[in-house]
């Protein structure tokens, strides 16, 4: 990395810096990635790996297209927060061409045709992800059964083999894969029974009193407290995100219990956690003003519920968090904070 | 030391933000103090230095004028210089001499300046004997009881503002007892490493209470409050002790940078927050640094001038840090030798502290009275500046609450209006956000130039704003002008054609008829003339009606009237005797005379004939003609016909009015900007003094212009001649 000699004051730094913001992003998800390879088995630690490689790769030659000294950039590490979120979205059995494409779409198209890290207005982890749930929907929707279904996790093995070549000799698909619970419910409505009666079914296969998707969502919680602990993130995103999202369910479980699910439910599954400490705190496409981050995560929060329950997808999070991602500019302009020695 | 504070101390080491919860302003940064460096040291014994380099100008405001002469013997506390011109708008304070010695050069040296900037500088070479002139300032000791006496004492002192910025003290205080009502003083010394304020207050702190009393009963201010910074713990004791039995209040305030900014101690110490646009002394508060009072200290009680100040010598590069008594003109090298350097000082020094000072340009600049520490740490290597990532740390951490990351994006951007609406101005370019910036972006820097380029901007366009006012009123001044005119011409046609409805009755007795012919003759000529070159493009406007000939016809007008009263009157014409012919003959040399004296011979006369037809012109004069161009036309009026009277006349007049045009232009020398000369002549402003060459040209000029004149009235003329003729 290349040195200068500041010129002007201040002389002195906090030794803090990009790299080390998003080492301490990645660290707060290892809880989670370590709790999916015990829940789903090996399948995501694959897709990661494939993620890393496909992002050095697709990194490297940006750079050196766009005319950008590669090694500052790419050891950044913001690729690696981008292809992390990433992961954590699709299925961990998922073919590989998903994960390269995703990525390779993600860091392409979301982050260097505008400019390189950070001028990009949508956050590339979810631009990703969008890209492939419109592109590949029979894929992104065939998630591996976690262990209370299956009683054992696929091997490191099993999961290179359905990645790598869809099937597992002497498995059928049925037997590991099946419908993540936010699409159980859903179709369980469009079949006319009720969120509980849905519910109530899979309650039976439960661990430790939590479903895997359940655990899934706490370790991302307990990155995500640490996160905001150390000063990572603030506290605004989650707050709002979290708030606006139990308030709004809680609201419509009490209107009609049987349409809407309760909102533990809703807290717990699919993405939630995920994108409340590590998807829209990304500052890069977040609104910076401190009123403008709750209002922005409580945009997304309530964006979610409403495509979740009333969409055409299961889970809204990429696209809640992309249209927010739109209103930023307005967001910050309208929530500028009073200036010190100034009237509002 | 409250609960709630005690809370917070326990709760911070295991939740380092909650020490945010300490203190009242937004942001702030807690850097590694490095104070132990310095402050672990007892007080070095004052240095001499070889040479003192005494700049005249240490603050803000006109440097000072100096007093002394090269080879001068001086001794120490001896007015130095003066301040120049009124010190109340000037800004300037007095400069002694901190010890006794010779005055060896008066010259240019570099200063200790963020540009680098070279100043005058008195350089005293001190002879060690360190010989001083008691009270030097004589005071009485008595204590000041107005605002206006502690002024005049620290004017002549020399103090300004020692924290920072310098300001002159007297220049800050106000002038009516009681406008200030809370005195604040500052001994917060939020920057890493500098000690100097904090060994002030363990070893000075009676000196300190007492400057601080003393100020406030001359000012009539009500309570006294101090803030100290929690990591001083020995300052506060000293303080407190000292402070005992007055009405001083020490506080404790949370240690935090910038804690020792005006505004932010200033809210901390009392819960007020200066409004943006106004100073903290239009709020009633005074705020002060722990060394000021010391030093109005002891120029109030003890004579002394500023010529002396506490500096912390520190850094990471410096063996023995120290505090020291400096003199002011003490060059930084000699005082980072002092220290013992780890290396060769080979990087530059820097005044003040890691957070807000700057590199010196040199390391021989000397320590002005604003300077509080030396700071000598070597550079370190820092990371690439990569691109802002909107983190929002700065925005976290800014005192003053803006948000730095879009002010950074818009100065980036050049689009300066909106860095200011986002009030770069109330910026105190403390650094708290390039400090925390992880992109390590020197947003500061960004800052200041974005200020910078404002001021330009603004001064720009009020240059344009001053530029257009200017034209406008100078269009509405033309147009004004021109109707004026044009009000004045109206009126002058209609006397014109009553005046010469009068001549005709009055002066058809004269005789004369070969002045007619001769008239007539000239007439043709003209014509003729006229038809030659009547095809050439006049150049004046019709709006510059020519100026000789409005005065020509006034003239006429003047003289048609008075033709009878001053046809037996002209005594002190030339030509009064003999017959009309010879009047005319005599007329017709004048003219050719004054023909000569044109720079370009034309044939005027002929052209004036040709003129005289021009009835529909009127004429607004502001000068008489002169009593030579009236004996003149009477000459000839008085002999003309009624067809060729007219004509003599106006030539006549126009005669008299270049004639007077010539006197005018004589004896104004310097200007010649008239209402009576062509507009185009009008904004051509000559100011500045012309010699005797310029003078000749402008009356070359002057005929050239004139004779355009006459080639458009001839012009016009050409028609009608072929009318009449």
């Amino acid at each position: 990395m290349s040195q200068s000699i500041l010129s002007s004051s201040p002389y002195t730094h906090n030794n803090q810096s990009v790299r080390k913001v998003m080492l301490q992003v990645q660290i707060a998800a290892l809880p989670a990635l370590i709790a999916h390879i015990y829940l789903f088995g090996f399948g995501i630690a694959i897709q990661w790996m494939l993620a890393v490689a496909t992002a050095l790769v697709v990194e490297y030659v940006m750079l050196k297209l766009r005319g950008r000294p590669v090694l500052p950039f790419i050891s950044d590490m913001s690729a690696l927060i981008t292809i992390t979120g990433l992961v954590f979205c699709i299925p961990p059995e998922a073919p590989w061409w998903v994960i390269v494409t995703g990525s390779a779409f993600a860091l392409t198209f979301g982050k260097h045709l505008y400019g390189g890290l950070g001028y990009n207005p949508f956050n590339p982890a979810m631009l990703g992800y969008a890209f492939l749930l419109i592109s590949f929907p029979v894929q992104m929707t065939q998630w591996a059964l976690p262990i209370e279904y299956t009683g054992e996790a696929l091997n490191l093995l099993q999961s290179a083999q359905v990645i790598f070549t869809g099937q597992i000799p002497g498995l059928s698909m049925d037997m590991y894969t099946g419908a993540t619970p936010l699409n159980e419910v859903r179709n369980g409505l469009s079949q006319g029974l009720s969120v509980q009666d849905t519910l109530n079914n899979s309650a039976l296969s439960s661990l430790w009193g939590l479903s895997s998707w359940g655990w899934i969502n706490v370790a991302f919680l307990l990155g995500g407290v640490w996160m905001i602990y150390s000063g990572v993130i603030s506290w605004q995103y989650p707050v709002g995100f979290l708030g606006s999202l139990a308030a709004i369910s809680l609201l419509f479980n009490q209107i009609d219990p049987a349409t809407y699910p309760p909102v533990d439910f809703v807290l717990l599954t699919g993405g939630t956690m995920l994108a409340a400490f590590f998807i829209i705190t990304d500052p890069v496409t977040a609104s910076t003003t401190p009123r403008g981050k709750l209002i922005y995560a409580c945009g997304i929060g309530i964006l979610v519920y409403v495509i979740r329950n009333w969409g055409a997808f299961p889970d809204g999070i990429a696209f809640a968090i992309l249209l927010m991602n739109i209103a930023v500019p307005l967001i910050d302009q309208y929530t500028q904070p009073r200036v010190f020695g100034h009237n509002r | 030391m409250n609960f709630f504070m005690l809370v917070v101390k326990q709760l911070s080491k295991i939740y380092p933000s909650a020490k945010r919860w300490a203190y009242r302003f937004h942001g702030g940064v807690f850097p590694r103090y490095n104070k132990s460096l310095s402050a672990s040291q007892p007080i070095r014994p004052q240095l001499i230095p070889e040479k003192l380099i005494l700049p005249l100008q240490q603050q803000v405001g006109l440097p000072a004028c100096p007093i002394v002469q090269v080879g001068d013997k001086v001794k120490k506390n001896q007015l130095l210089a003066k301040p120049s011109k009124d010190p109340q708008k000037a800004l300037s304070v007095p400069i002694h001499a901190p010890t006794s010695g010779t005055i060896i050069a008066i010259e240019e040296a570099t200063l200790a300046h963020p540009s680098g900037l070279e100043g005058v500088c008195i350089i005293l070479q001190p002879d060690g004997a360190n010989q001083a002139i008691e009270n030097a300032l004589e005071v009485d000791g008595s204590l000041p009881k107005t605002p206006v006496e502690l002024k005049s004492v620290l004017l002549k002192s020399g103090i300004v503002g020692m924290g920072g910025a310098g300001f002159p003290t007297y220049a800050k205080l106000p002038n009516e007892r009681g406008r200030i009502h809370t005195l604040l003083i500052n001994g917060a010394e939020c920057e890493p490493f500098i000690t100097c304020d904090d060994l002030l207050m363990q070893t000075q702190a009676e000196a300190i209470i007492k400057g601080a009393l003393l100020t406030a009963e001359a000012l009539g201010a009500e309570r006294i409050i101090c803030g100290i910074e929690t990591n001083k713990p020995a300052a506060i004791q000293a303080m407190k002790k000292a402070a005992a039995s007055t009405s001083v209040e020490i506080k404790e305030v949370a240690t935090v940078y910038p804690m020792g900014g005006q505004k932010q101690l200033t809210l901390e110490l009392t819960g007020i927050e200066t409004p943006h646009d106004s100073h903290a002394v239009d709020i009633g508060l005074l705020m002060m640094n722990v060394a000021t009072l010391t030093a109005i200290y002891r120029a109030v009680s003890l004579g002394d001038p500023l010529t002396s100040r506490l500096v912390t010598v520190s850094g990471l590069g410096l063996e023995k840090p120290f505090n020291m008594d400096v003199m002011i003109g003490t060059p930084f090298n000699s005082l980072a030798q002092a220290a013992k350097p780890k290396v060769k000082l080979d990087y530059p020094l820097v005044m003040g502290g890691p957070m807000m000072g700057f590199q010196v340009k040199s390391n021989e600049v000397p320590v002005l009275k604003t300077t509080n520490c030396v700071l000598a740490n070597p550079p370190e290597p820092v990371d690439m500046q990569m691109p802002c990532i909107r983190c929002g740390e700065c925005m976290d951490v800014c005192p003053v609450n803006l948000l730095p990351q879009q002010m950074y994006w818009y100065s980036q951007a050049h689009e300066f209006d909106k860095v200011e609406k986002l009030q770069v101005f109330d910026c105190i370019e403390c650094g708290c956000c390039s400090y925390v910036c992880p992109s390590h972006i020197p947003l500061v820097q960004y800052y200041r130039h974005a200020k910078s380029e404002i001021k330009a901007i603004h001064a720009e366009e009020k240059a344009v704003e001053l530029a257009k006012q200017r034209h406008e009123f100078k269009l509405a001044r033309i147009e004004r002008e021109k109707q004026e005119r044009e009000a004045r011409l109206k009126a002058k046609k209609e006397a014109v054609k009553q005046a010469a409805a009068k001549t005709e009755d009055s002066s058809e007795k004269t005789p004369a008829k070969k002045a007619a012919g001769a008239a007539a003759a000239a007439r043709a000529a003209a014509a003729k003339r006229a038809m030659q070159k009547g095809n050439k493009p006049s150049s004046g406007s019709d709006k510059a009606m020519p100026s000789a000939r409005l005065k020509a016809i006034e003239a006429a007008k003047k003289a048609a009237q008075n033709s009878e009263l001053e046809a037996g009157s002209t005594a002190s014409m030339k030509s009064s005797t003999g017959d009309a012919k010879s009047k005319a003959r005599q007329a017709a040399q004048k003219a050719a005379q004054k023909r000569a004296q044109k720079v370009k011979a034309q044939s005027e006369p002929a052209n004036k004939d040709a003129k005289t037809n021009l009835k529909s012109e009127s004429s607004s004069p502001t000068k008489e003609p002169s009593a030579e161009a009236i004996s003149l036309d009477l000459t000839q009026t008085s002999e003309a016909t009624t067809a060729s009277k007219k004509e003599a006349a106006r030539k006549a007049a126009m005669q008299a009015a270049r004639a007077a045009a010539k006197k005018r232009k004589v004896s104004s020398s310097d200007h010649q900007v008239s209402s009576d000369k062509p507009s185009g002549e009008r904004s051509d402003n000559q100011t500045h003094q012309q010699d005797e060459n310029s003078d000749k040209r402008q009356k070359a000029m002057e005929a050239a212009r004139k004779r355009a004149k006459q080639r458009q009235a001839e012009k016009n003329q050409a028609a009608d001649n072929q009318e009449n003729t």
